[in-house]
């Protein structure tokens, strides 16, 4: 995993843990954990954290447009990775269009 | 984000129209000479128009939303607004405020806060479509064009289904082996559903509220100006308010989704996309980008008043996606 990914996967880790409070999980938070199954997030929930991640990241990073995308079978076994790797994408493109 | 209007917090999500250049349409905000759209000039009021889509009442949130048509609309050029209505999702959940004029109230003074002021297009999902036919009574001018999923506006006959629905759902929900019956053949999450939905109905005078609503009288339904779509699925028995809709608003298209069922949105979201911006592009003007999407399966039955379909009809446009009919109860 990118050093870049690594960092993003903390931040993301603690809000996470924010937006689900009392029931945030004991476990470390990994690539590999999903919303659903591991988190007992609703999509709902994953609509929220979206919101958060938005305010975070700007305009660097079109999160509502990239999860919007999603159907809500495909939010049910979203990883955490998974959001975590198009944050990263985006961060490129955006350094990368930079002099 | 949380927006505070009308005395509540209200969670909140926009999405922007996607931007110029990724090859999209653009929805053209109302023309003051768009004599279809009856609507007051949204000529000074610059900036896409917008859509203003509310979830269902009592399990539902905006998540229903966000992953079915939200997206899609703003790649039609629309800024799309979503809530959770009050006592919902991760809006706050006062104990009472619970009639059909209060969800209204809280959508006008949401639209205030956001300060949108142009008339807007209103997309409801069973009860939030008849809280976008309350919206559109009571601003006239504000309103553009309204689409229903599964709904109706306030009429005795919808209350009465409502009050029927809430009042065995008061009654079931708090039973632990009744909520596993239902839950037999659901979708996954039902069980989960029905917790939260119970919570909320212990917590709130919903129930007893919400169907004592003062209803307006049928000619004010009938002052809707603006185009109306209705989307039913056939296997739901709100489908059979659909000829009353029709008769007090005679603009309405009524789109029939065969082997649907009240959950069409979610169960047959690409169906339902395709309807509406077919609906969009022909009676109001707005072009989304590129074909509209179909899928062979979905056959939808469009009706200017809705029969129920014979039992062969029904098996002639039988699809292969669609969800085996559970009989709950």
């Amino acid at each position: 995993m990118a050093a870049s990914q690594e960092s993003i996967l903390a931040e993301i880790s603690e809000m996470i843990r924010a937006v689900l409070a009392d029931f945030a999980p004991d476990d470390e938070i990994t690539m590999e954990t999903t919303f659903r199954e591991d988190l007992g997030m609703e999509s709902i929930d994953v609509v929220s954290l979206a919101g958060r991640l938005q305010t975070r990241y700007g305009d660097q990073v079109n999160f509502a447009h990239f999860v919007a995308t999603l159907d809500l079978q495909t939010v049910r076994d979203l990883r955490v990775g998974q959001l975590v790797e198009h944050i990263a994408a985006s961060l490129d493109r955006v350094g990368a269009g930079q002099p | 984000m949380i927006v505070r209007a009308n005395g509540i917090d209200l969670h909140v999500e926009l999405l922007d129209p996607s931007p110029p250049g990724s090859d999209v349409g653009r929805a053209p905000a109302p023309a003051a000479d768009d004599t279809r759209a009856r609507t007051p000039s949204a000529a000074g009021t610059p900036g896409p128009p917008t859509a203003v889509l509310i979830h269902g009442m009592a399990s539902d949130t905006l998540a229903s939303w966000y992953f079915t048509l939200a997206k899609p609309l703003a790649d039609a050029g629309f800024r799309v607004v979503m809530y959770d209505l009050r006592g919902h999702g991760h809006s706050e959940r006062p104990r009472t405020g619970y009639a059909i004029d209060d969800f209204v109230d809280d959508l006008a003074a949401l639209l205030d806060e956001l300060g949108v002021t142009g008339p807007v297009y209103l997309f409801g999902n069973s009860f939030g479509g008849t809280i976008a036919f309350g919206y559109a009574i009571r601003h006239p001018e504000r309103a553009a064009a309204i689409v229903a999923i599964e709904s109706a506006p306030p009429t005795p006959a919808w209350m009465a289904r409502v009050a029927r629905g809430l009042a065995r759902a008061a009654e079931l929900l708090p039973r632990q082996d009744a909520v596993a019956a239902l839950a037999a053949g659901r979708r996954e999450g039902f069980g989960r559903r029905a917790r939260a939905t119970r919570e909320m109905l212990a917590a709130t005078t919903l129930a007893e509220e919400l169907p004592a609503s003062p209803l307006p009288d049928p000619s004010r339904i009938s002052a809707i100006g603006v185009p109306v779509l209705c989307v039913y699925g056939a296997e739901s028995a709100v489908a059979q308010l659909a000829p009353e809709v029709a008769r007090l608003l005679p603009q309405t298209r009524t789109v029939v989704v065969a082997g649907a069922r009240h959950s069409v949105l979610v169960d047959r979201s690409e169906t339902v996309r395709g309807l509406v911006l077919a609906w969009l592009r022909e009676e109001c003007g707005v072009a989304p980008a590129g074909p509209v999407p179909t899928h062979p399966d979905h056959i939808p039955q469009e009706v200017p008043g809705w029969t129920p379909p014979s039992p062969a009809a029904r098996s002639s446009s039988a699809t292969a996606g669609a969800a085996p009919r559970s009989s709950p109860t």
